[in-house]
């Protein structure tokens, strides 16, 4: 069996107390959640930590709170498996609990928590590969390389690996927040702002900080939302286009909200831009709907480094836009 | 690698592997998967790809269906773990294991524990599952060569099994005595 690299094993059971390990152990400690991403990653040697440190252990990490003053509050522990089943969040946000059921098979939902899709690694062809595969040619810009492999000619000095969590981009649309702790004290912050675009360092997290969970706001509730994947197989696989749209329809059909974010098209989920612009205001027609395909069309960056072709990948981009406007129009009526 | 790397010790654990407690001395970095059969001698859970990928290696923690290969053994401890060496009761074969047999869903075997460990799980939360049910819970489990019809097949025809207590025990195989470690004699 190829085995594991070898770490120290710790299991806090408090936040101060694992905030202060993290603190001490910096960036040769990982942290541990459900294992499904982590854990195959130390097995091609991508991350060889000193420490993993497990979150199972402590209690407040595995809440799933709603209130109809401070929104539904979902810990960064609780399984995806629990966010698919739970029967509040399915009721309020069907979007989600859709988002969350496309992720990988049921025994990997049954494992993963939502810390762990929100802190997903971006993913390529070149990085996510066994250490021997890697040495048979030049590295890439995310192991210590001088270029992404996969960017257009080879030759960009910025990481281009993919990000692919399903469950983001559903978050995005419904304006979650995260919240990061560590031994300094907290930080909130728009699930948006959290993903920086760079595949390389692909979120906000700074060493020493924790992510614990994240809101969607009360408000949130009424939002009409529709989440749709594409993958090669209807099981197990990463997104290689996901489309996540929020509408909130007000008297006689008329967009009073709107927002779109897409998954598995860039290195980060992207949050289309000049939809609210676009419909706030209007009623849905073919041709406002066409506009908005062509929008999410054009800010899909799809690269050379994971399954479909970028061309394909962006016209899949611009159906999924067409086919979440026409079934939320459709459950409008 | 010039820098020396501390190796941390081996720990002490205890897990509750098919009711019984073992205790073990573990790397803290052994997956679940190399305790089991490198340990334990349990090699009934299968590895193929290690990256949880395919779902050979499924075991049942506290009755949900887990990857072995992508838990740490570390991690298991307080919980119960099920192999499908634990499925067999008084020596007779669990239902869904002779529904296995009965409907043929069993070629070159390596994809079968996993499959019927995903089956066990459906099977405690809907004993009467529908085919599209069983379906989606063996959606994360590969198989190479039956083309999956048969192993729904079999995940449905279980319960009857069950009623009619069907199950026989297994010829032969458990004459043989436990299976030993070539290494160490265990």
């Amino acid at each position: 069996m190829i085995p594991l690299p070898k770490f120290r094993y710790v299991e806090p059971t408090t936040l101060a107390e694992a905030a202060a390990i993290l603190a001490a152990e910096g960036e040769d400690c990982q942290i541990l959640g459900g294992g499904t991403d982590l854990v195959p990653s130390m097995r091609q040697g991508i991350f060889a930590p000193k420490t993993v440190l497990s979150l199972q252990a402590i209690d407040g990490l595995g809440r799933l709170e709603w209130s109809e003053s401070d929104g539904l509050s979902i810990g960064a522990g609780v399984t995806l498996r629990r966010l698919e089943t739970d029967a509040t969040l399915r009721k309020l946000f069907p979007m989600l609990a859709q988002a969350v059921s496309e992720v990988a098979s049921p025994s990997i939902r049954h494992m993963a928590t939502l810390g762990g899709n929100l802190c997903l690694d971006t993913r390529c062809y070149y990085y996510n590969q066994s250490e021997d595969w890697k040495a048979c040619s030049d590295l890439c810009l995310k192991v210590g390389g001088e270029f992404c492999k996969a960017s257009p000619g080879g030759k960009a000095k910025k990481c281009f690996a993919v990000f692919s969590a399903d469950v983001v981009p559903a978050l995005i649309a419904l304006k979650a927040q995260v919240t990061l702790v560590a031994k300094e004290g907290e930080r909130t912050l728009d699930l948006a702002a959290f993903y920086s675009g760079d595949g390389a360092r692909p979120n906000a997290l700074k060493p020493g900080e924790i992510l614990t969970g994240v809101v969607v706001p009360a408000d949130r509730v009424g939002i009409k939302g529709s989440y749709l994947k594409y993958r090669i197989r209807q099981t197990i696989d990463y997104p290689i286009a996901g489309v996540a749209l929020a509408l909130r329809f007000g008297a006689s059909g008329v967009v009073s909200e709107a927002r779109l974010v897409l998954g598995g098209v860039a290195s980060k989920p992207v949050l289309v831009k000049g939809i609210a612009e676009l419909l706030e205001g209007q009623t849905l027609d073919r041709a406002r709907i066409e506009r908005a395909a062509q929008l999410a069309r054009k800010a899909a960056i799809p690269q050379a480094n994971t399954a479909g072709q970028r061309a394909h990948r962006k016209q899949m981009i611009h159906e999924f836009t067409t086919r979440a406007f026409e079934d939320l129009a459709r459950e409008a009526r | 690698m010039t820098e020396t790397l501390s190796v941390p010790a081996k720990m002490p654990v205890r897990l509750r592997v098919n009711g019984q407690n073992r205790d073990l001395l573990i790397e803290p970095s052994a997956s679940l998967l190399q305790v089991l059969r490198e340990d334990l001698a349990l090699t009934g859970t299968k590895e193929v790809c290690l990256l949880g990928s395919c779902g050979a290696c499924t075991v049942l923690i506290d009755g949900k269906p887990a990857l072995s290969c992508l838990v740490l053994a570390m991690a298991c401890r307080g919980k119960a773990i099920t192999t499908i060496e634990g499925l067999m009761e008084g020596g007779d074969l669990h239902p869904l294991q002779q529904a296995f047999i009965d409907k043929g869903a069993v070629q070159c075997g390596y994809c079968t524990p996993g499959m019927v460990m995903v089956g066990k799980a459906l099977l405690d939360e809907k004993p009467n599952p529908t085919a599209e049910e069983a379906r989606q819970a063996i959606a994360g489990n590969l198989c190479r060569c039956t083309g999956y019809q048969q192993i729904v097949e079999a995940i449905v025809a279980a319960p009857e099994i069950a009623r009619t207590g069907s199950a026989k025990r297994p010829a032969g195989l458990m004459d043989s005595g436990p299976y030993l470690m070539p290494e160490t004699g265990e």
